[in-house]
């Protein structure tokens, strides 16, 4: 077991290093860089081109950007490490000042939706598997084709028009009413936040949620078909401890081991539907950094991602160990 | 509702009919069968797959899911702690049925592997279903647990609880999973083809374990398997069922005696047994059994029976034959006055070879003894025999154990371990062994499936030996032409997407032999050939059964028309009579076209049957080698003296074995120093944890070579050859 969890933590490094050395390679990758959209911005507001060329100069001192790019991971992957995020290019600002609320606020709406879509998911997949063919098993497998066949967006601007033509709505936009959108973090606005946050959940976890119904479903159809299944009711277990006892944590294996995954899938997933809601998320800003290339807050933003899939799937990795014993086994 | 039976029977079923609806409308699995099970009574439940056995004996416990299943008639009477108790009344009643289960009657599955939790303890397994039936506190289930653990034969109980699934072998889970069923002691014990997946040798461990139990727990065992063989030493009583029908229930001596209902004496006839003429035809039953919506009307067996005749149309009455022993048989119908069916079957020839050579009187009266001398049986191959085929010198297959972030190499697998053959033109050599003895290994280097990690291949397509070891893919495939290869799987050897006549000729085409309709024509032919219909080549495999789609298997082998043949256990797939019919068919192409064979299989009895010579392998290494009866009749290593023995004979009273092989097959990544077969041999020697025992030529023998420090001195058992003028003193050989 330790020298699994050992095996685990060594391979998240690996994986950290090689995702910022790629981030960094994207990122440096298209032709021209910051300089030449700065140069272009000044030059469309008619600057006189002597301050453009020392203001481009003077950036270029500052930040590093005429040495070779070897030499400028390098000073920003050790940055990195000390905690330094670097400084946005773009907005002028500390790369971690710009990031700040809106990570935070990412990353508590994943785990949220994570956590909505295990609550709702498991039980209704399970449920419709042990009735199979039943109205409720019909309804759900249709339910959840629906959701994964929807893309969330499109549930997002369906909202937005129902939310605007049936109730009336002004403010349906947004993760807080307009009067909390500036104002300091206080209990008001934290309940606020609960009362719009629902909407987001649902919205960016439909699809995940009905795929993991639909995961769930043939999961535990195929495992109350395997012999040990027999075997158990041959004990003389009643329905419900051969279905959670037993059943259950066999099927919810590969739901658990998924969950690392589903990570990326919802942030990425919840910057289409934060663009349609603007909703104060991360996705927006990386968005933003890579088409104005800004290369740090960019970079910045891909590396923090990475660390939080990486350690979710960690955890995901430890949580199926603990649950199966054959993993266990096999390190 | 009947009156609840007397109370000496622990089971009772009444005319129980099952059907399962589906869109093609109703079929009846179950079709009015009547069975009971004494006090203390062992009885087997003996029939082809499809047969409707597991629907029979799940409907006892409530296992058949309904829907689709439907309960159209009949009784079933249980002995539980409360009196009998009708459980088909009880399917609504899940509560009362629960508690029957696991503590009034028990089961035990076909599959071990898969039937044990794989992230439950086998103590948290156990222990869960004591507390579930009785009011105990955890320490005490736990005792008993260990005791139970102890009482199945399982090494260190108290270790063995808190193991998981995957850390025990097949046979252990087996164990372990009838502990779990015999914790609460129930009265009946219902085994689902218990020892089916299992090696053999492990097989005849756990059969040998149910009837020490039974005595023990004083219980009554209803045991269901395809094996004719397992029953003979094992049941009481026995009963026949086809297609949904019970044919003949007797007890154990009267149905392999004299067995009534054509379809048993066809079961019987079909097994190659010890006994049996070697490299005869089988005498096999007609056809594959239907599906059940095609059964004949009348006697299901119509269709199959060499006895046909016009009443057969009608249901057939079940004719008390005398006291214990009845068949649903038309043939008896006028003799039911006179016990002693023999008169009535002893005529009626089955048309085929002997194979139960019984050469006691008794047997003069069966009627599938008749002993029809075969053209082929015993011709020796003279032309032929001098020159090798193939010659393998010293050939080794090694996997590395990968292991750790860096993938370090930590050992080696050695499937194969320095193995020698040879096998001469037109001869079939048997290779036979346990399952992880590396016998399909030594198949896939001779075809060169693998890159073998030590010694030489040389194999002579049609002329002299050439080396093939290390040959590029490109000249392999010139090889390859000469060779042909026959899997387990019918199924999932045949690609579910192509027809059957793109299956049989890619091999034509591949290797350029024919084009477009000459390759239909060869197709047709070849199909042909093994029995099948020129006309089904457009089908595509779904279409055949089993025994069909190893015909096609064998067809695809032979295309090229190859001079040399591997056949990896090619009929352990398939149910008992077709099994016969594919034996049949091997041996007489392999006669027709004169065919050098590497026969591979686990059954010694099967390999026996077909092969001129035998090799046996254990743990990677040949362990004997010599002519295939000799070996059968004076076997000199322990290994082979124990696979012969644990071959389950279907000859009620002649058990062979006195001393079991004990525990499992050793791991192969790390096989025991000295000689491999030590920690279960019952003969070691202290030389035997030290010293390797080379493949030494035996005594006089010419062709008989062991691997036993001590072949010279011991005196292993055999199995005699009843009926045969074929001494073991005969040693020296015919080759």
């Amino acid at each position: 077991m330790k020298t699994y969890i050992l095996q685990r933590f060594i391979q998240m490094i690996i994986v950290m290093v090689v995702v910022m050395l790629v981030s960094f390679i994207i990122v440096e990758l298209p032709p021209g860089d910051f300089l030449t959209t700065l140069r272009e911005q000044l030059t469309e507001q008619n600057v006189d081109p002597k301050v453009i060329d020392s203001t481009v100069e003077m950036y270029r001192a500052r930040y590093g950007l005429g040495e070779n790019w070897f030499f400028r991971f390098g000073k920003w992957a050790w940055s990195l490490m000390k905690g330094d995020m670097g400084y946005s290019m773009q907005h002028n600002r500390p790369a971690s000042e710009l990031m700040g609320e809106r990570l935070s606020l990412t990353i508590w709406i994943s785990i949220a939706t994570l956590v909505f879509m295990f609550v709702i998911a498991v039980p209704i997949g399970m449920l419709s598997a042990i009735k199979q063919y039943s109205a409720w098993d019909h309804s759900f497998t249709f339910l959840a084709l629906l959701g994964v066949s929807v893309p969330s967006f499109i549930t997002a601007l369906v909202f937005l028009l129902l939310s605007v033509t049936l109730l009336g709505a002004t403010t349906v936009a947004g993760l807080f009413s307009p009067e909390y959108v500036t104002a300091e973090w206080s209990w008001a606005k934290f309940v606020d936040m609960l009362k719009h946050v629902w909407i987001i959940l649902f919205i960016v976890g439909l699809g995940d949620t009905a795929s993991t119904i639909r995961v769930m479903r043939a999961r535990m159809l195929d495992t109350l078909g395997e012999p040990y299944i027999d075997t158990a009711r041959m004990k003389g277990l009643s329905g419900a401890k051969i279905y959670f006892r037993h059943a259950l944590r066999v099927a919810i294996n590969p739901i658990i081991s998924s969950i690392g995954l589903r990570f990326p899938q919802i942030i990425s997933g919840s910057t289409i539907v934060a663009i349609v809601l603007t909703l104060p998320l991360i996705g927006p800003l990386l968005l933003d950094a890579l088409l104005g290339e800004d290369v740090y807050l960019a970079c910045s933003i891909l590396v923090v991602l990475t660390l939080a899939l990486v350690i979710g799937n960690f955890l995901a990795d430890l949580a199926l160990a603990w649950l199966d014993p054959r993993i266990r086994f096999e390190s | 509702m009947n009156s609840p039976p007397d109370t000496d029977k622990v089971l009772d079923i009444r005319n129980l009919q099952v059907s399962f609806s589906s869109i093609a409308g109703a079929t009846r699995a179950v079709n009015g069968v009547s069975l009971n099970v004494r006090s203390g009574e062992i009885v087997g439940l003996v029939g082809e797959s499809g047969c409707g056995k597991s629907v029979t004996i799940r409907s006892i416990v409530g296992l058949v899911p309904s829907p689709p299943a439907l309960f159209e008639d009949g009784e079933i009477w249980l002995r539980t702690r409360r009196g009998m108790t009708e459980t088909l009344s009880l399917y609504k009643n899940m509560k009362a049925l629960r508690q029957i289960r696991g503590r009034d009657v028990s089961m035990i599955f076909q599959e071990p592997m898969r039937s044990v939790h794989p992230m439950m303890t086998i103590g948290q397994q156990i222990t869960e279903g004591i507390l579930e039936h009785e009011v105990v506190d955890p320490a005490e289930a736990y005792d008993r647990t260990v005791e139970m653990l102890d009482l199945v034969g399982l090494p260190n109980p108290p270790a063995q609880m808190n193991r998981y699934a995957h850390e025990l072998s097949g046979g252990m889970r087996q164990r372990a999973l009838i502990a779990l069923a015999l914790v609460c002691h129930p009265q009946l014990l219902l085994a689902d083809e218990p020892t089916t997946a299992l090696d053999v040798t492990i097989q005849a461990q756990i059969l040998e374990l149910i009837k020490d139990l039974r005595e023990r727990m004083s219980m009554s065992v209803l045991l269901i398997t395809h094996n004719m063989g397992v029953v003979a030493n094992l049941a009481d009583r026995i009963s026949v069922m086809y297609l949904g029908r019970i044919m003949e229930t007797g007890t154990v001596e009267e149905i392999f005696k004299e067995p009534a209902h054509p379809y048993t004496q066809g079961l019987l006839a079909s097994m190659p047994s010890l006994f049996s003429q070697p490299k005869t035809h089988l005498q096999s039953l007609r056809g594959v059994v239907p599906e059940l919506a095609m059964a004949p009307k009348g006697c299901v067996f119509a269709d199959r029976c060499p006895h046909v005749m016009p009443i057969c149309d009608e249901t057939p009455p079940v004719v008390e034959l005398r006291a214990d022993h009845s068949a649903a048989c038309w043939l008896y119908d006028d003799v039911e006055a006179s016990p002693g069916p023999d008169a009535a079957t002893a005529q009626p020839s089955l048309g085929g070879d002997s194979t139960l050579g019984d050469a006691s009187q008794r047997v003069e009266v069966i009627p599938l003894t008749k002993t029809e001398p075969t053209a082929h049986a015993d011709q020796e191959k003279l032309a032929d025999s001098d020159t090798d085929q193939l010659q393998i010198e010293n050939v080794a297959l090694h996997y590395p154990i990968l292991r750790g972030l860096l993938r370090r190499q930590v050992g080696t697998v050695r499937a194969v371990d320095g193995v020698d053959l040879s096998i001469r033109r037109g001869e079939t050599l048997g290779l036979v062994g346990e399952s992880g003895c590396g016998k399909t290994s030594v198949g896939r280097l001779v075809t060169r499936l693998v890159e073998p990690s030590a010694g030489r291949i040389r194999f002579g397509a049609d002329g002299r030996l050439e080396e093939i070891t290390h040959i590029p893919q490109k000249e392999m495939k010139g090889v390859r032409r000469s060779m042909g290869m026959v899997f387990q799987d019918p199924l999932s050897s045949l690609n579910a997407r192509m027809n059957i006549r793109n299956i049989v000729g890619e091999p034509l085409m591949l290797h350029g032999m024919a084009k477009g309709s000459a390759v239909d024509e060869r197709v047709g032919e070849l199909l042909e050939m093994v029995g099948l219909r020129a006309a089904h080549q457009s089908r595509f495999p779904h279409a055949f059964s089993g025994g069909q789609r190893q015909r096609i298997a064998i067809a695809r082998a032979l295309a090229t028309e190859p001079s040399f043949l591997v056949a990896d256990e090619p009929v352990s797939a398939l149910d008992v009579s077709v099994q016969a019919q594919i034996l049949n068919l091997l041996l007489t192409l392999q006669q027709q076209l004169n065919l050098s064979m590497l026969f591979i299989a686990h059954d010694i009895a099967v390999v026996r049957h077909v092969s001129d010579r035998i090799a046996v392998m254990y743990l990677g290494k040949i362990v004997e080698l010599g002519n295939a009866r000799e070996i059968c009749v004076r076997p000199v290593h322990p290994y082979t003296e124990a696979l012969l023995a644990s071959i389950p004979l279907p000859m009620p009273g002649l058990a062979t074995l006195q001393e079991m092989p004990k525990g499992d097959l050793p791991d192969p990544a790390n096989p025991p120093k000295g000689c491999r077969f030590h920690t279960r041999c019952p003969y070691s020697q202290p030389i035997c944890e030290q010293e390797e025992p080379p493949l030494l030529p035996f005594a006089d023998a010419v062709d008989h070579f062991g691997a036993c420090h001590f072949q010279d001195e011991l005196h292993l058992q055999g199995v005699e050859e009843i009926g045969e003028i074929h001494g073991p003193a005969a040693a020296g050989g015919e080759e």
